[in-house]
């Protein structure tokens, strides 16, 4: 019977991936089912009884994956099927945690309508996507405008510095505004840097490569091919400044090792581009103060000095209590004090799922982004086109990156940064740019699985 | 509501989360590690190894050794873009290698030359030269410099694609 062997077996199981629409639509309604069960256990333990306002933050999200789940179908039926599922579950989890802090809110006599606010944006978020998939019929355009991606990514990420519409909250220069609209122009910079990255390094990675000589057991580049990085390195310090973000910074830079690896292969690379941003943050750390303030912050949070400072660890101190009143199952969603960190609804909201979840539900929630991720990857080892390839693991790796560094930030691995947690965090920016990095791989993968048919 | 159905509810939901997660996995268990469907695929290929190289075929899958002449029907590719496929050569007397769409045997591989390598039915002997390709031939892993016959079992690997007669 085994006259096939292993090595001959393994390569047909991976095409055997489900990518079925079915399994997507049998997902969706799982994924819906616990939105529904994360609102019914808030009012159950907020409001102490059930009531119909339930309906307003569950049907319009699960409606509107509905729509984007017919699109698919439609348009790109042989997409993935878990990437929407879990970016939506992702999503219902976050309305959930912020229509719990909505009440609690509430209940101290405040309004707060971040909630609502976040149910229509993520309708708009998924109406976005859906509309991405419908209207580019093939990703491969993108590859002809490597240049104006970049520009255009360059021109983004300068905005909030610009005067009058720049705005500054909680010292990072990350927001334009217009009256009460504000927007966060960097988190669509992400995807459109991944999209010049990835047409800049199809077309030199043979260069940036091949060329160099050997020095130890690493291969050096040609110093002229050293500019790129450079010169990346430089733009990503100017960012730090411009926008006062340790986490942005890192985010583009990292980015752009993680595609200039992919492409190229060189280790050196990734040593001498850690070597430098290392260095650079430890640099800013001293020369400028508020970069300097947040490096206190870190390393030593439950110092009077920096727990009372304005803009010091009170935020972080307060996180970390509540995750440790969490435990190991957590205070249950509704049981806990979350409230009582400073914008638990945006920048922190991993805390106060870690207090009232506990441990392993903040586990859960990882593993979830993990299979995100690893979907995005498993899509881009799979495709047989390089730019594809490389497209799809930057716009994947930067939703890992950007969790690192939220995450680290929440547990006071890192300095904390004003980045969001993708999907989770209240804020329509975020979730717009991160609902169309899904929307994308998914036109990506499913271009992958009509090569494959073919 | 009372204290205990609020544990048992919080529980719950951490639980469902996990359940989810670890459904998940299951089904995707194939595309992690690859196992489970290994049987069935066995199952739908045993009758075209069986019809094809009935006698090869066994031979190979028991290792056994015997003087029976080596009379492979067809190229099984083992790695690389196109691997799990098969390539008939029953009938054929010579098969031109390469990432060139006129190749009998087409090689999507950055590392393969246009006109690659070459196969030729000597005698009984199959005889694989290289044609002078950039990135070299590779037969059992070692450089094929001059035409070599090619035994039971053995592997050519080209750039990252590899497969070998049967």
């Amino acid at each position: 019977m085994s006259n096939v062997s292993l090595t001959t077996a393994i390569p047909m199981l991976l095409k055997a991936v489900p990518r079925s629409r079915n399994f997507e639509a049998v997902l969706l309604f799982w994924v819906a089912g616990i939105h529904a069960f994360a609102l019914a256990q808030v009012q159950l333990a907020v409001l102490q009884k059930m009531s119909w306002d339930m309906l307003f933050y569950w049907a319009p999200p699960a409606i509107t994956a509905a729509i984007v789940h017919y699109i698919l179908r439609k348009h790109a039926v042989g997409a993935d099927g878990l990437m929407l599922p879990l970016a939506y579950l992702l999503n219902g989890l976050g309305i959930a945690m912020i229509y719990r802090l909505d009440l609690a809110e509430a209940a101290r006599g405040g309004i707060e309508i971040y909630a609502d606010r976040q149910v229509w944006l993520s309708c708009f978020a998924m109406i976005v996507a859906a509309a991405v998939v419908r209207l580019v019929p093939n990703h491969l355009v993108l590859r002809r405008y490597p240049y104006l991606a970049g520009a255009m990514a360059v021109f983004l990420l300068m905005l909030p510095a610009a005067p009058v519409i720049g705005k500054t909250i909680n010292g990072a220069t990350l927001w334009v505004g217009v009256g009460e609209l504000s927007f966060q122009p960097g988190e669509v910079a992400k995807i459109l840097l991944a999209i010049f990255f990835a047409g800049y390094l199809v077309s030199k990675k043979d260069t940036l490569s091949e060329i160099g000589s050997r020095l130890l057991f690493m291969k050096v580049p040609r110093a002229k091919d050293l500019g790129p990085i450079l010169l990346f390195w430089a733009a990503s310090l100017g960012v730090l400044v411009l926008q006062r973000d340790l986490g942005t910074s890192i985010l583009y830079f990292g980015l752009f090792l993680v595609m200039i690896y992919t492409a190229t292969g060189r280790a050196f690379y990734v040593g001498a581009g850690l070597t430098m941003m290392v260095t650079g943050a430890l640099v800013a750390s001293r020369v400028f103060d508020y970069v300097g303030r947040r490096f206190d912050a870190w390393l030593d949070p439950f110092s009077a000095e920096n727990y009372n400072a304005a803009g010091g660890s009170y935020q972080l101190v307060q996180a970390l209590f509540g995750m440790a009143n969490g435990d190991v199952i957590g205070t249950g969603l509704g049981g806990g004090f979350p409230q009582l960190i400073p914008l638990a609804e945006s920048d922190f909201i991993l805390a106060a799922m870690g207090e009232e979840l506990g441990l392993a539900g903040l586990f859960a929630i990882l593993a979830i982004y993990l299979l995100l991720v690893y979907r995005g990857l498993r899509i881009a080892n799979s495709h047989p086109d390089d730019f594809s390839r490389l497209l799809s693991i930057g716009l994947s790796f930067v939703i890992g990156l950007q969790l690192f560094v939220v995450s680290a930030g929440v547990m006071g691995l890192l300095p904390m940064t004003g980045l969001t947690t993708p999907f989770m965090a209240a804020g329509g920016s975020s979730l717009v740019a991160n609902w169309v990095i899904i929307a994308l791989l998914l036109r990506i993968s499913d271009s992958s699985f009509k090569r494959v048919e073919a | 509501m009372s204290e205990l159905a609020l544990f048992l509810v919080r529980i719950g939901f951490v639980a469902v989360l996990w359940i989810f997660i670890l459904s998940l996995l299951s089904v995707i268990r194939a595309d992690l590690y690859g196992r489970r469907v290994i049987s069935k695929i066995a199952r739908q290929n045993a009758p075209a190894l069986a019809g094809g190289g009935s006698v090869a075929g066994s031979v190979a899958s028991l290792g056994i050794e015997d003087g029976e002449v080596f009379d492979p029907t067809q190229i099984a590719m083992l790695t690389g873009r196109t691997a799990g496929t098969f390539i008939d050569i029953a009938g054929k007397r010579e098969l031109l290698i390469g990432r060139g769409a006129s190749s009998d045997v087409v090689i999507s591989d950055e590392f393969a030359s246009n006109m690659h390598s070459k196969l030729v039915l000597v005698g009984e002997d199959w005889v694989l030269q290289d044609l002078n390709s950039t990135n070299g031939t590779f037969l059992d892993g070692r450089k094929v410099t001059t035409p070599a016959t090619i035994r039971q079992g053995a592997t050519i690997r080209i750039g990252t694609t590899t497969f070998e007669l049967r």
